[in-house]
This record gives structure tokens, sequence and C-alpha cells, in this order.
């Protein structure tokens, strides 16, 4: 008897114990499963844009360094400077009409072919400039004495008159084929005036019209090289349209975006938790001042 | 020094990021549309015919009409519907664009003439072979949204066509400023995106641009050295992958 009661005395508890600890194991086990439901999608979210990116950007973050170093010089160079506007002076000379003494029914006269007339200013005098099938060609309009093509000397005359810098004139040479890149077919023949000033400015005279028709200095050809990196054009043809830059731009766009994923994982959602967590405790120290407030009456 | 590394390309991936997603969206449309469409022009037709010279004879003499407007920086023999004129540039821009003012001088009668409504339509419709009819006109001061680096005053002529066609004539000249549409329009909209141009300037070279610019350099030299780090300590492996 006594055995038995000890017996059964000494299984209660063990019993009780065995089923206290099924019970915890269940609640551990039911938490568990909770907790991962909860937070299975964004981990792996997380987890995912993590990879994508750290991968992608292995490949292809070479070409966001070249994407964001050539954008960055296109928009920090005033592209009005670039275009080398600002070295022309761009002369408001008016014409008088006093000194046309060779009159324009005397050029029709001398010229019937003439076309697509046109009076003013070379430098200080007034000219005629017309065109004879696709020949342009320049008239003295005091003297009708035909200026074009223009020399040497009239070229470098004209340029240091339009030029807005205080450099010399270096080196004075008429193109009239194979143009190089930066120059366009359509303008030849042009006398290339090269001035002594920082990035090697170049007024380009056309020897049949004496205007300007091109303006270069070294920042424009690095602007241009900066312009063919930043659209993957590694042909002569400067097309936005090429299969590289789709190729890369595709995988980068995916880059960006895992990269904004991890931005929210990593940056946003911290602030928001610890902003969370001082207002509540804000709210709490406030309701505790205002207690300490009640209790000094 | 790695520390810091890290902070810069989150707090730049903060600022800018959503912008560099704006970037190669843009950037992939500028790759894969159509060009040719973009530029706005599929329905526009070479106008002028040719003045035929013989006409040279019936001008009148340059100098009696630079003598009546005496502030003339240069005289230009122009068509403008098969009619010849004297374009006089009274102020004179770097280019065409920008900001001109001229006196346009019937060359046979010596009649001082304005780009008006009719004359403007009539220049426009012969620039237009599209199968729409003028829908409405408008004198429109720039900022012209079309073609905001243009900055004289022009006439909207806008047809009634699938593409929804405006013409723009500049009013002091005659000139036809160009063709735009709804392709146009769609490619335009993704460059003011690309270059931020909120603001409707016409340019890339906008305080915003440059910002961003700028941080969009720190993150890519940020993330640049994260990476070579990474790969040194030889955070790159497959068989993680």
């Amino acid at each position: 008897m006594m055995g038995g009661i000890v017996n059964t005395a000494t299984l209660t508890p063990l019993t009780n114990a065995n089923r206290i600890a099924i019970v915890e194991n269940n609640a551990i086990k039911t938490t568990l499963t909770k907790a991962r439901v909860i937070r299975k999608k964004p981990l792996k979210l997380f987890n995912l844009s993590h990879k994508l990116h750290k991968w992608l950007m292995l490949f292809i973050g070479a070409q966001f360094v070249i994407w964001s170093v050539t954008g960055a010089y296109m928009v920090f160079f005033d592209i009005d400077y670039i275009h080398g506007d600002s070295l022309i002076i761009n002369h408001q000379n008016k014409i008088k009409s006093e000194n046309l003494a060779y009159s324009s029914p005397t050029l029709f006269q001398q010229f019937p072919r003439a076309k697509n007339l046109s009076v003013g200013m070379l430098v200080n005098r007034e000219v005629y400039r017309f065109n004879i099938a696709k020949q342009a060609v320049i008239i003295d309009a005091q003297s009708g004495e035909q200026l074009s093509p223009l020399d040497k000397n009239t070229a470098i005359t004209i340029a240091k008159h339009l030029y807005s810098g205080d450099g010399k004139v270096l080196n004075a040479e008429l193109i009239t084929s194979n143009p190089h890149f930066g120059l366009s077919a359509r303008h030849l023949p042009v006398w290339q005036v090269d001035f002594d000033n920082f990035a090697s400015p170049s007024l380009y005279i056309s020897v049949s019209s004496g205007k300007v028709v091109s303006k270069r200095h070294q920042l424009w050809y690095l602007f241009d090289w900066m312009f063919r990196l930043h659209i993957m054009d590694y042909g002569d043809d400067e097309d936005v349209s090429n299969w590289l830059l789709f190729f890369i731009a595709s995988l980068g766009f995916f880059a960006v975006f895992s990269g904004l994923v991890l931005t929210y994982f990593k940056v946003i959602k911290p602030k928001i938790i610890s902003r969370r967590k001082s207002r509540d405790s804000a709210k709490k120290s406030r309701r505790d001042n205002s207690l300490s407030f009640g209790d000094k009456p | 020094m790695m520390l810091w590394i890290k902070k810069i390309h989150k707090w730049a991936s903060l600022l800018i990021g959503l912008q560099i997603l704006i970037w190669l969206t843009s950037g992939l449309i500028f790759n894969v549309i159509d060009h040719k469409k973009a530029r706005g022009n599929a329905y526009q037709q070479t106008a002028m015919a040719e003045q035929p010279t013989l006409v040279n004879k019936t001008l009148l003499p340059v100098r009696s009409v630079l003598k009546l407007y005496p502030a003339t920086l240069e005289l230009n023999q122009v068509n403008i519907l098969s009619q010849p004129y004297y374009l006089l540039t009274q102020q004179q821009g770097l280019y065409h664009h920008f900001v001109n003012s001229y006196h346009i001088v019937n060359a046979i009668t010596g009649e001082l003439t304005l780009v008006d409504e009719p004359f403007a339509k009539a220049i426009a419709k012969a620039t237009y072979n599209g199968p729409g009819d003028i829908r409405s006109v408008a004198l429109i001061t720039p900022p012209i949204a079309d073609f905001l680096k243009h900055k004289n005053p022009s006439w909207q002529i806008n047809f009634a066509d699938d593409l929804d066609t405006s013409v723009y004539v500049e009013q002091g000249s005659g000139r036809l400023v160009g063709h735009s549409n709804s392709d146009k329009r769609f490619a335009d909209f993704f460059f003011m995106l690309h270059f931020m141009d909120y603001g409707s300037a016409g340019s890339f070279n906008t305080i915003q641009m440059i910002l961003f610019a700028f941080i969009s350099l720190w993150l890519a030299l940020s993330g640049l050295i994260w990476t070579l780090h990474m790969l040194r300590k030889g955070q790159y492996r497959l068989k993680k992958f």
C-alpha cells in the first residue's frame, strides 16, 4: 500500500511536469511558426535584393560610375559654353545704306543667276553675299569687287574681329576636304584659325561667306567623348539605339530597383522604427511628467 | 573608413535613388523608341518652291529699302509662299532660336508685312502634308512647351489629325520653327524627366540637375569602393549565391 502511494505520489509530479513541458513546447512551436510566417516575405525580398544588387553591380557597376562621371561633366559645364558661344562677340553693326554704291540691280545684271541675296557686314564694310548654283560669293558693296574666296589674311582679320578672347592667333589653315569629326562637310572649304588660350579654341571661317560656321575648343571634344561613353556607343555613329546600352541598362534597372529595396530596409525602415520608439518613450515620459505635475498641486 | 563609405552610399541612395530609377527608365526609352518618329516631322514637307531668278529684275533696290530701315544689321532675300520678301534683321542672336527681331518687307512693293494669323496659317499649311485641317491657332510667347529652346514669339497652328500635329511659325520672320506631334511630346516628356527640367528651362544645366549629378557621383564612387572592398575580403563566393 505504502509503496503504491509513494509510487503514485512520485508519479504525479512527473506526469504533471511532462504535461507542462508538452504544453510549453507547443507554445514555443506556435510562436516560432507565427514569427516565421510574418517575417518570411520581407526577409526573402531583402535577401533576393541583396544578392541581386551585390552581384549585378559587380558586373555592371563600372558603367554606373561611367554614367555618373560623364553625366556630371555634361551638366556641370554650361552647354552654351561647350558650344563655344562665349568665344564669339555678337557684333550688332548696322548697315549704312549710303555705302552701297554698287547697287543690287547692277549686281543682278552682272550675276543674273544670283540667288538668296543678302546684305551684311564683313568686319567693318558692307558686302553682298549670294549663291550661284551651290557656290557662295561675296562682293564688296561699295566697289563691286569680288572678295571670295577669302585669303588667309582676311580670314585672320575676321576671326580676330569676332573672337572674344585676348589670345594671339597661333595658326590659320585651309581645310578643303576630309574634315575631322567636329566639323561638318557642308561647311567646307573653311579657314581654321587657332587661338592661344585655355582649351585651344578655334574659329572656322567660311572661305565663301566669311561667316563663322563653327567654333570649337577642347572641352567640346571632351564633351563629345563623354556623350559617347554615356550612351555606350563604341562605334562611330553616335547611336543611342545600340544593343549594348539596351542590355546593360536593362540589367541596370534591376540592379537599381533592388538597391532601392535595400535602401528601404536599411535606411528608411530603421528610421521609422527608431522614430516610433522615441515617440513611444516620449509619450511615456510625457505621461510621467503629467503625473508628476498632478502630484504637485 | 568603410563605415563612412557605407553611410555615404546609403544616404545618397535615399536622396536620389528614385531619380536614378527614372534616369534608367527614361534612358531605356530613348534606347528603344523610333527617333525618326520622335522628331515630330511625320506630316512635314519642304514647301518652299525655289524662286525663279527672272524675278530678280523686278525686285526693289536694297539701298532704298535699307534707307527706310536704318537700324538693320542684315538684309536677306527670302521667299515666303513663293513671294519674294526682304527679311531685315534688327537684333541678331547667335542662333535663329535665340532672341532676334525682324522686319519683313515685300521685295516688290516695299510694303511692311506682318505675319498675322491668316498668313501664319497659310505658311503652316504649305509645310503640312497630313490628313487634318486646321483646328485652332494661337500666338505663343516663350516658353513654347514643344520647342523650349526657341526664344521668339511664334504662331501655333494645330491640325486635327491622328498625331495632334502642331506647326510653329515664327512671328517675326515667318520662318518655320518646326512640327510637333504626340510622338515628339512622348519623347520630350522623358527628356524632361531625364534632364530633370521641371521648370521648362529647355536645358540640363539646372540647379537640381547639378545637385543630383553631384550626389550621384558620391553614390557611384562609394558603391565602387564598397564592391572592391567586398572583393578583397572574399565576400563574392559563388556557392553562397
